[in-house]
């Protein structure tokens, strides 16, 4: 820590608050103030108190977004992170020339504008033509399944497309976090037990810990958001009984398909204290769960 | 002998799991690349992975515009990511120096409310943030999708980190020469090229494939995004070759690839560099 003349350092905040402010907070105030207003969008709307927030409440398939969502969000963080683990783990072993190579191809669908990412699912996970099908289904002589349209199985599309877009990057930080753990501690480990459960247990999970929580702070902030995925798969629209219906795609349905945007507003208000609450909820538990630090390995 | 037996195998074993789901991860793609060469009829047989014939036709519509301003959308999508993250790097450097480095009033507080901008996603904001940029007048400009998308949460927590690993000696050697703030930072600036180039680069990725908010801001057909631009070419019409869609998707997919090929080996040593301190 320098301690340079006072004031001067506030200069090198400025430029990047006066951005923060006028594209972040402005927004938000304003999202809060619309939240409070009747639905017409410019000039004449009136102030209706929390009629919007009682509106969003008693809808039944604002729960049902939240219910997707959270599912959507559980179940990629059970997915992704064990697996990411896993490949990072397989990568350290894989001979040196291919690495850089195996690594791309696994990124490769997190380089890719969802977009496209979307449509080219949609050729996996067609109902009858789709590859799933026709690789997987058809040839044991079942029923192909209607992979979007069928409401049992539309979360678990998206929950894969979620998977097959991030694995390829949280495999990315966690190799980058693997390989700066400085070997002398697997070797003092060695003396104890050669186990490889004990040397992930008690070396590779406590040194990566700071990553993993990076990585599942952004899984989840990123399942919040997600739009384009399941805009493009779904149309907009929440699928066949509004079972991929997630919480932004529903806020945006609600302002610019049906035009009310001060219901909207109050879904987006909304959000933030779940999204808050759950976050705290991971950080708790990343205080709770105490994988134990590496110092105290050292002196073990 | 027999330990490198082991060693052997198992980077063999490895090597084949391993790859064998790269593959499976990266089959879609290459199914999509050769399918810029394909009719129509032959795209809805995802079984034929082949072309029957290679013709550039399909490439050509796409260049030509003959479906999207595609020109034009493509650079749209270069200026607004490669403005973002140029910004995004020099703002969040600046800030993350002053955190990282310096003891001032409202540190903690200040800090804090960066962090919530993580926690936020502008996603979730973006009916208000479509109303706001209405009023402030930049609707259906490049502006309001580039500039809003300069500030990052993750940007000032990277570099707060990045700048606690420079020794404070450098620093008081510059200050002790008489260098202001903004010199010390100039000073120091190139000790940090990786660092700044992987910033870079995870900005450049997250603006390129940005979707919702363009959507919500860019209206006329020659202001999109490419991704907003392709998204439009799906389910237009049934006569629409696909073919053209798949161009246009692989052609998406090569500057963020190259950008990140050209520096793989940079990116990961900074990565492991901020993550172990």
């Amino acid at each position: 820590m320098i301690v340079t003349r006072r004031h001067a350092v506030y200069g090198l905040l400025v430029p990047f608050f006066i951005f923060f402010v006028l594209f972040w907070i402005a927004p938000l105030i304003e999202g809060v103030r619309m939240s409070f207003f009747s639905n017409e969008i410019f000039g004449d709307s009136s102030f209706v108190g929390f009629e919007n927030y009682r509106t969003v409440l008693d809808d039944e398939r604002y729960l049902k977004a939240i219910k997707n969502t959270s599912v959507y969000t559980l179940a990629s963080l059970i997915l992704i992170l064990p697996l990411a683990l896993i490949l990072a783990h397989g990568l350290r072993s894989v001979f040196g020339k291919v690495r850089p190579l195996f690594q791309f191809l696994l990124l490769l669908p997190g380089l890719t504008p969802p977009a496209v990412l979307a449509l080219l699912f949609l050729l996996v996970f067609h109902g009858r033509q789709g590859l799933l099908n026709q690789w997987f289904v058809i040839p044991f002589g079942w029923k192909y399944v209607n992979w979007l349209k069928d409401p049992d199985f539309i979360l678990f599309a998206l929950v894969l497309q979620c998977v097959w877009r991030w694995v390829g990057f949280i495999t990315f930080f966690l190799l980058s976090g693997m390989e700066a753990i400085p070997k002398m501690y697997y070797e003092a480990l060695q003396i104890e037990s050669t186990r490889s459960w004990d040397r992930l247990r008690w070396v590779t999970l406590p040194f990566l810990r700071h990553v993993i929580l990076f990585c599942v702070v952004y899984l989840i902030v990123d399942a919040f958001a997600l739009f384009s995925g399941a805009y493009v798969l779904l149309g907009g629209s929440g699928g066949t009984a509004d079972a991929g219906l997630l919480m932004v795609s529903y806020s945006y349905q609600k302002a610019f398909t049906f035009g009310q945007f001060g219901t909207a507003a109050a879904m987006s208000v909304l959000v933030a204290p779940c999204l808050l609450f759950l976050l705290w909820t991971c950080f708790w538990g990343y205080r709770r769960l105490n994988l134990g630090s590496p110092s105290k390995i050292q002196k073990a | 002998m027999k330990r490198n037996t082991k060693i052997l195998s198992k980077q063999v074993l490895s090597s084949l799991w391993v790859g064998s789901l790269g593959l499976l991860f990266a089959y879609p793609f290459a199914w999509m690349a050769v399918s810029a060469f394909k009719e129509n009829k032959q795209i809805f047989l995802p079984l034929e992975f082949w072309p029957e014939k290679w013709d550039l036709t399909f490439f050509g519509q796409l260049l030509n515009s003959e479906w999207i301003p595609f020109g034009k959308v493509f650079l749209n999508s270069l200026i607004i990511s490669v403005g973002q993250s140029l910004g995004a790097v020099l703002l969040t450097s600046l800030a993350g120096f002053a955190f990282a480095k310096h003891e001032f009033r409202g540190r903690g507080f200040l800090f804090v409310t960066c962090l919530c901008l993580i926690v936020l996603p502008r996603q979730m904001m973006a009916v208000p943030l479509f109303q706001w940029v209405h009023t402030l007048g930049l609707y259906d400009s490049i502006w309001g999708v580039l500039l809003p998308g300069m500030t990052s949460g993750l940007g000032v927590l990277y570099f707060t980190q990045v700048f606690k690993l420079i020794p404070n000696a450098y620093l008081e050697a510059a200050l002790i020469e008489g260098a202001g703030l903004w010199r010390t930072y100039r000073l120091v600036l190139p000790m940090l090229g990786s660092s700044l180039l992987s910033y870079g680069l995870i900005h450049f990725i997250l603006a390129w494939n940005e979707h919702l908010v363009p959507m919500l801001i860019l209206n006329s057909p020659e202001h999109q995004t490419l991704p907003l631009a392709l998204s439009s070419l799906y389910g237009s019409s049934l006569r629409f070759p696909f073919a053209v869609l798949m161009a246009g998707s692989f052609l998406a997919m090569i500057p963020t690839s190259l950008f990140f090929l050209i520096s793989y080996r940079r990116f990961k040593n900074s990565l492991s560099n901020v993550m172990m301190s």
